[in-house]
């Protein structure tokens, strides 16, 4: 019946001549579907879900570079560095900070200081991501849709920005508020001091990223480390959930369901295996798996996995291991980490410190994995790794960093910095013949902002460094 | 409120006074000259009177007549007669055909007939019979070649496939606007849209779909924007009028029609079979590279066994079609009904893929008396199937090695054989299961009142209700050791749509003939449509159980719900004016409301005036027939889909730990939207010779359509990707020409020839300050051959642009590729690559057109249809992906030393060496995974080819059983027809059948095939008995 009178008064309107009472009938254009407004809390979970996401985004292209991974079919493009569009990545990128705009926008007209405060932190950090792998980026004219087409900020006034970022944030981070965040802020619950400390080892982290630049300064970093992390409590990262799961446990769920994806470079095998550097690393085991046999054989960049077949006779991600289980964190930052920043920043200052807290970044990354205290010592104590004060060089903790930092976008940075001079490590076979033998350097931009942004998108190889790798 | 008053002002034109002293009656029986059958519906009026009647069902009629009466009998179709009353009392007239009007009434607006030569337009008919003919189950698709300027292309092969209808070139620039035209049934708007799915492409249905071609009269194709102004917004793109078949007075009709057709691939690309499984010439019967290995020859020296097999042929079967249809039909001078039933059956050649349709309708009319008359059509529609995923099921054949039975693909416990972790397409087709079901009911309700002489009021209801309940299933693991899943959690969806349009139309019609030379008409209505639109949609991922599926045991559940309604009411008038059958003119007026648009810019007026004049009527030629010059100016406006203004947020995935996730929409409307608007110019003649024994119908037109409503795609970076905005205007001018002739009409043989053909050319004049291009789609291509469609300023609709080689001597700004520079030859002996995007062809045909020949000799008849496209560009995918694999036939070089033509940078001629294959070359130099998949495969140059086609649509032939066999049997009719689609097919395109295109019917991103379901031909034998 209800029908009935539905279409009864609709037949009625037929026969009526338009009058005012029509302007009702077509005052109906209210999306049902959208809201037009967002809460805080909706916001925050969303920018801190798409933070831990977009870390690995880009930790799924890089540890193709820095050779965490290697492709089982030879010549594939992340492998052998062609010039691929990276055009999802980049998309996401700009949609949390997009979202982080807004949430900063809202939190300041809703005086909720916490909120605009870690907004800010999360939005240095997307920015720095977004300038480490591109270089010049939209930023000052971007968000809030003053134009279609932003123009591209220098990447090291971007760097300035970032540092801005970060300062205002602990400043925000730091007032007395009512209006505080939880189980919505799923880095930190809503711990404002935890959010504090994370912004001052990001600052360490971006002011470490200087060290090729005349910008540099070791001091201003350990300064900054002071007020950082102070254990792996403090650690800066995403427990995944039940209706999500970890994504690298996708990987490698896939994988042993054959769509393959998350094998191991036999660059990192042979670097923990014992092979490179003479020294076991129990951590092996935590972080990768074996063949069918029990042994740990890589694949090499860019070659394939020639006669070997799909299951078995690789190392792969493995689910359940520390990395791949459904509710895994991702790591954003760490203190292991910081600890690697620390040791890099006071190398030339307190050489001592710098070995310190070299031993200290394995041996938190080590208790992070749950590897055992006995093991841990031993291989504290193997002469290959705690070789002493003296006989301690870069190289160590470049090495080290780069194991700690396994499958994290930050060790792509390191890669360029250190010009990927880590021990044996070679180019990808295949590799893309316009690289004329040299490492990429940067991510070409991506087509959809070529076709959309093309007349202020830089003109840019895969050769052309970022402003700190000069 | 003005355009209110001058529609009130028109109307007070029609004040209709006549009283005449009437003194005596006048009957009378009407009769054709030809076979003197009694006439029906005959008019008969008093000469310069609005006074007369109609003749009755035996041809009957009677009149009071003045003094010194005269009286005029005319009827549609017959030359009209005056005759003087006199003392006469009864007068009987045979009526003579008129050749020149003969088939030319077409239905217009809200199915009202109207004479051809009295419209300033032009407007085309395709008969029910030129429909069924050709065996289409889509009449979408059954329309291609038969209309001037009306575009018809198959999405693909797949039973119950979309097909798209664009009508003189793409008038909006939106990527997502439907360009199509609206469809109108007996009267009342249809839904044709296409939904398709979400994911991979499954081939789905356009709407007009349900529709049983056997319950077809006519369809009326309405071209300009001056035919289609009285139906407002949605059509702006043209209408497709159809008219559903009613019962006749007489004896109780019966009709039956059965037919089975079959179908195969009509063309396959050209494959090399010469190199097998393995990478850089190393043999691997376990590699993932099917083609890379060494040449069968090396391979059996290995493996003797070794064979390379035909897997594109292999794995696809013959499609079968069974179509049954009967209907019934009958009346007598009150009532008439017209009873259907059909059921039609479809197996594409992907195995799996399946549609049927299960139609009933039941159309009747009543008439009360003179003056009043109720008309009601309804029909029930079960349409839908099993579609399969062609796409992925194309792509898989790319991976998949041809050294092994392609369809050996499941083991005894059910789980996949799978060779280099690939996926089996048959197994993926035949679990991967993408289900629909829809129910439609369409119906209307017409009531016409004749109060008087010279005024009808009509009031047209209808309704198109339908539901579309999809499930998509992909299994997970099995559970069994070692299986290769389809998914690693398998997943359900479940989706349910329901959509319902209502409509709404009243109107007034006045007639008034003022002299017996002038006559005129006048229309004034209202309508109202209403859709209200709903989609839910559950997911269900990981089964808890394998092979049980359904969403109470998933692990996980998510859900996504979708409103929309949208409103629209217009108000028209329509004047025409016939002067002494010579000059018509036609002014039509029509203001929209909208409930789309900002409230202060939801209203908008749009007029049309056109003109038609038959200079033959004052002209005396025995080589010229008939003639008229016709010409149109139209404006039509146009609103835009619901919700589109303003900012929001929604809600992403799931909520996690309790906390749903809010994002900004990526999509910003602007707030202070207006209409579009379309203006459209027409000239145009129709030209009879030798008794109409050749007729010529040209047309010029040009259509600018402004303010256009687009999503433009914006950086990211900007905060949105899209922003809805007014931008720009595109312009259609073009030529449509038809030539109909008889060259040979006896008793015993006749021959008739149909042609038509269309030209258009299509630019985009603006787009909008800071925007200098949209894109309209793209498709992948490997490593940088990613094709683009593009729109800029200046240049056609439907440019494809991507990547080339680098040309010495190139300019920059030049966005053509110039092909006839030379190629620039790097250090490396191997071309250089441009990845700056240039325009490598164009995706809109500048050339269509379709000729028919029918030839009737006695009891046979038979006809075929050629049709053809030129001047169009498409990106082959197919190509892109045979060149990375090494299938394409030109991979048969890979082993050969080439010095590639082309100069190097300093412009001097290239004189390197170089080798083609993959690893190391006989020079000793690694070429690492060799020339194709280096450099070949990542310019988008190479596969954007000239699409152009010349295809035999359709040949049918037909044999009418003679009277000495029907009066064996109890039957009045009998046929048995042969038809073949598709059979012959002319194309430089290096591959499937090139009318292709993977975005479906509903998409504009057209120069894409994607890896599409593969066209097919078929062949029909049909049997029709009527009782």
């Amino acid at each position: 019946m209800k029908n009935f009178n539905r279409i009864f008064k609709f037949l009625m309107l037929g026969f009526c001549f338009i009058a005012a009472g029509c302007d009702d009938y077509l005052d109906i254009n209210y999306n049902p579907n959208n809201p037009t407004d967002a809460p805080l809390a909706g916001l925050m979970s969303n920018v801190t879900y798409e933070t831990s996401q977009n870390v690995f985004r880009i930790g799924s292209s890089t540890s193709y570079y820095v050779q965490y991974l290697a492709s089982p079919n030879p010549a594939s493009g992340t492998d052998v560095m062609d010039p691929l569009s990276f055009d999802g990545t980049w998309g996401s990128l700009y949609a949390v900070m997009t979202d982080l705009n807004d949430l900063i926008l809202a939190a300041d007209e809703n005086n909720a200081p916490h909120y605009e405060g870690a907004a800010e932190v999360l939005m240095a950090l997307n920015l720095a991501m977004t300038v480490d792998l591109f270089g010049d980026v939209p930023f000052s004219q971007s968000f809030n849709f003053e134009t279609v087409t932003p123009s591209y900020d220098d990447d090291e006034a971007l760097y300035s920005r970032i540092f801005d970022l970060l300062d205002s944030g602990i400043s925000n981070l730091s007032i007395d508020s009512d209006a505080s965040m939880g189980s919505d802020d799923f880095i930190y619950g809503g711990d404002t001091n935890q959010w504090i400390k994370f912004a001052y080892m990001l600052k360490a982290r971006y002011l470490n990223h200087l060290s090729e630049t005349g910008a540099y300064s070791p001091t201003e970093v350990l300064t900054a480390l002071d007020s950082g992390f102070d254990s792996n409590g403090d650690d800066a990262q995403v427990e995944y959930f039940e209706e999500a799961n970890n994504p690298w446990f996708q990987v490698a769920r896939s994988n042993a369901n054959l769509v393959l994806g998350g094998w191991i470079s036999e660059q990192f095998v042979e670097a923990t295996d014992g092979t490179t550097f003479g020294v076991m690393d129990p951590r092996i085991s935590y972080m990768i798996g074996t063949t069918d046999e029990g042994e740990y054989v890589g694949t090499v960049n860019g070659a394939g996995r020639g006669s070997a077949s799909e299951q078995g006779e690789r190392s792969t991600l493995v689910e359940g291991d520390f990395y791949t289980n459904p509710t895994s964190p991702v790591l954003i930052a760490t203190y292991a980490e910081q600890k690697f920043i620390e040791a890099e920043a006071a190398f030339g200052i307190d050489k001592a410190r710098s070995y310190q807290a070299y031993l200290d970044g394995i041996r938190a990354h080590m208790t992070k994995l749950g590897v055992p205290d006995s093991e841990i010592n031993a291989y504290l104590s193997n002469p290959e790794v705690a070789m002493g004060v003296d006989a301690f060089t870069m190289a160590d903790i470049f090495k080290e960093k780069w194991i700690a930092l396994f499958l994290h976008p930050e060790a792509w940075n390191d890669a360029r910095r250190y010009d990927y001079a880590y021990e044996d490590f070679d180019l990808p076979e295949n590799l893309n013949p316009d690289l004329n033998g040299q490492f990429i350097r940067r991510l070409r931009y991506p087509d959809s902002e070529v076709s959309r942004n093309g007349s202020n998108v830089p003109d840019v190889t895969l050769l052309d460094p970022i402003f700190w790798d000069e | 409120m003005r355009n209110k008053f001058i529609l009130l002002a028109l109307f007070a034109v029609f004040q209709a006074a006549n009283l005449l002293a009437q003194e005596r009656t006048v009957r009378g029986t009407v009769t054709s000259a030809e076979d003197g059958t009694p006439l029906l519906g005959v008019n008969v009026i008093i000469q310069g009177t609005n006074s007369g009647t109609v003749t009755d069902i035996d041809g009957n009629y009677s009149i009071d007549v003045g003094e010194n009466a005269s009286l005029i009998f005319s009827s549609i179709g017959f030359e009209s007669q005056e005759v003087q009353v006199g003392n006469q009392t009864v007068i009987n007239i045979q009526m003579l055909q008129d050749l020149e009007s003969l088939d030319e009434v077409v239905v217009t607006s809200f199915g009202i007939e109207r004479e051809k030569k009295a419209l300033g337009y032009s407007v085309q008919e395709v008969s029910g019979e030129e429909i069924t003919r050709t065996k289409q189950p889509n009449i979408v698709a059954a329309l291609q070649g038969q209309a001037a300027g009306v575009q018809i292309t198959n999405s693909g092969g797949a039973p119950g496939q979309s097909a798209r209808i664009i009508i003189r070139g793409i008038n909006s620039l939106d990527p997502g606007a439907d360009n199509q035209p609206l469809f109108v049934i007996d009267g009342v708007p249809m839904d044709n849209s296409t939904t398709e799915s979400g994911g991979t492409p499954r081939g789905l249905s356009n709407r007009a779909a349900d529709l049983n071609p056997n319950d077809i009269e006519s369809i009326n194709v309405l071209k300009g924007a001056a035919a289609t102004a009285l139906y407002g917004v949605r059509a702006a793109n043209g209408a497709v009028i159809i008219t559903t078949k009613k019962g006749e007075e007489g004896d109780v009709r019966i009709n039956f029609t059965s037919s089975v057709g079959f179908e195969d691939i009509n063309q396959y690309p050209n494959i090399q079979e010469t190199y097998g499984q393995g990478f850089a010439g190393v043999y691997d019967p376990t590699s993932f590279w099917p083609n890379w290995g060494p040449s069968i020859d090396e391979i059996r020296e290995i493996d003797p066994d070794a064979e390379i097999r035909d897997i594109w042929r292999e794995a696809m079967r013959t499609g079968v079609q069974f179509d049954n249809a009967f209907n019934i039909s009958g009346g007598n001078e009150k009532a008439n009904f017209y009873a259907s039933l059909g059921h039609l059956t479809q197996e594409g050649i992907i195995p799996f893929s399946e549609w049927s349709r299960t139609s009933a309708r039941l159309n009747g009319e009543l008439k009360f008396n003179e003056k009043f008359r109720v008309g009601a059509n309804i029909s029930y529609v079960i349409s839908g199937g099993n579609r399969v995923p062609h796409d992925r099921f194309m792509e898989r054949l790319v991976y998949n090695t041809p050294m092994q039975d392609i369809n050996d693909y499941i083991n005894e416990d059910g789980t996949m054989k799978s060779i280099g972790g690939n996926t089996n397409p048959i197994y993926d087709a035949r679990f991967s299961t993408f289900e629909d079901e829809v129910n439609r009911v369409t119906g209307n309700l017409k009531f016409t009142y004749e109060p008087f002489k010279w005024m009808d009021i009509n009031y047209i209801a209808g309704t198109d209700y339908f539901t579309d309940s999809r499930t998509e299933i992909t299994p997970g693991p099995l559970g069994i050791e070692g299986e290769r899943p389809l998914s690693s959690t398998g997943y359900i969806t479940e989706t349910r749509i329901e959509s319902r349009d209502l409509n709404s139309n009243l109107f007034f019609t006045f007639k008034n003939n003022w002299t017996d030379k002038l006559t005129t008409s006048l229309r004034i209505g209202n309508d109202v449509f209403q859709r209200d639109y709903e989609r839910v949609d559950a997911t269900g991922v990981d089964f808890v159980i394998p092979r049980f599926y359904h969403l109470n045991y998933a692990s996980q559940i998510s859900n996504d719900q979708y409103l929309r309604k949208r409103r629209l009411v217009g108000l028209y008038g329509d004047l025409s004016i016939d002067y002494n059958d010579m000059l018509f003119l036609n002014i039509t007026a029509r203001n929209d409301w909208t409930s789309t648009l900002p409230i202060g810019n939801n209203s908008f007026f749009y007029p049309s005036i056109n003109l038609g004049y038959v200079f033959t009527e004052s002209l005396e030629s025995d080589l010229l027939s008939f003639g008229k010059l016709r010409a149109s100016y139209a404006e039509v406006g146009k609103d835009t889909d619901p919700y589109r203004i303003g900012q929001t947020y929604n809600s992403v995935g799931v909520p996690l730990n309790g906390q749903l996730r809010f994002s900004r929409n990526d999509q910003f409307g602007d707030l202070n939207l207006l209409p579009e608007s379309t203006v459209s110019i027409e000239f145009g003649t129709d030209l009879r010779f030798f008794d109409n024994k050749l007729g010529l119908d040209l047309t010029w037109y040009k259509t600018n359509s402004k303010d256009q409503i687009i999503p433009v795609p914006v950086s990211e970076t900007s905060g949105f990707s899209t922003f809805i905005t007014n931008a720009g205007e595109i312009e259609n001018k073009g030529l449509e020409f038809i030539i109909n002739a008889k060259p040979v009409t006896s008793e015993d043989f006749s021959w008739e020839i149909s042609f038509n053909a269309a030209y258009n050319q299509n630019e985009v004049v603006s787009i909008r300050e800071g925007i200098e291009q949209i894109q309209l789609g793209s498709q992948f291509g490997y490593v940088g051959s990613r094709v683009y469609s593009i729109l800029t300023e200046g240049e056609p609709y439907g440019n494809l642009w991507g990547s080339s080689y680098a040309r010495y001597g190139a300019n920059d700004d030049d966005i053509y590729l110039n092909k006839d520079l030379p190629i620039i030859i790097g250090e490396n002996g191997f071309p250089e690559l441009n990845f700056d995007l240039k325009v490598l062809g164009n995706s809109t045909p500048k050339w269509i057109g379709g000729l028919r020949n029918s030839f009737d000799y006695k009891n046979f008849d038979l006809s075929f249809l050629i049709d053809f496209r030129a001047g169009i560009d498409q990106y082959s995918q197919y190509d892109n992906f045979f060149a990375a694999f090494g299938i394409a036939e030109y991979t048969l070089d890979r082993n050969e030393t080439r010095v590639f033509d082309g100069v190097l940078a300093d412009g001097t001629p290239n004189t390197q060496e170089v080798w083609l294959g993959q690893g190391e070359g006989p020079d000793g130099r690694d070429y690492g995974a060799g020339f194709y998949r280096n450099t070949y495969r990542r310019m988008s140059e190479n596969f954007v080819h000239d699409a152009s086609f010349i295809k035999l649509r359709n040949i049918t032939l037909g044999y009418n059983f003679g009277d000495n066999i029907l009066n064996a049997f109890p039957i009045e009719t009998a046929r048995i027809s042969v038809a073949a689609n598709n059979i012959i097919l002319y194309t430089p395109w290096d591959g499937f059948d090139p009318e292709s295109f993977s975005a479906g019917a509903g998409g504009n991103a057209t120069g894409f095939t994607g890896l599409g379901y593969p066209g097919v031909q078929s062949f029909f034998f049909t049997l029709n008995v009527g009782l």
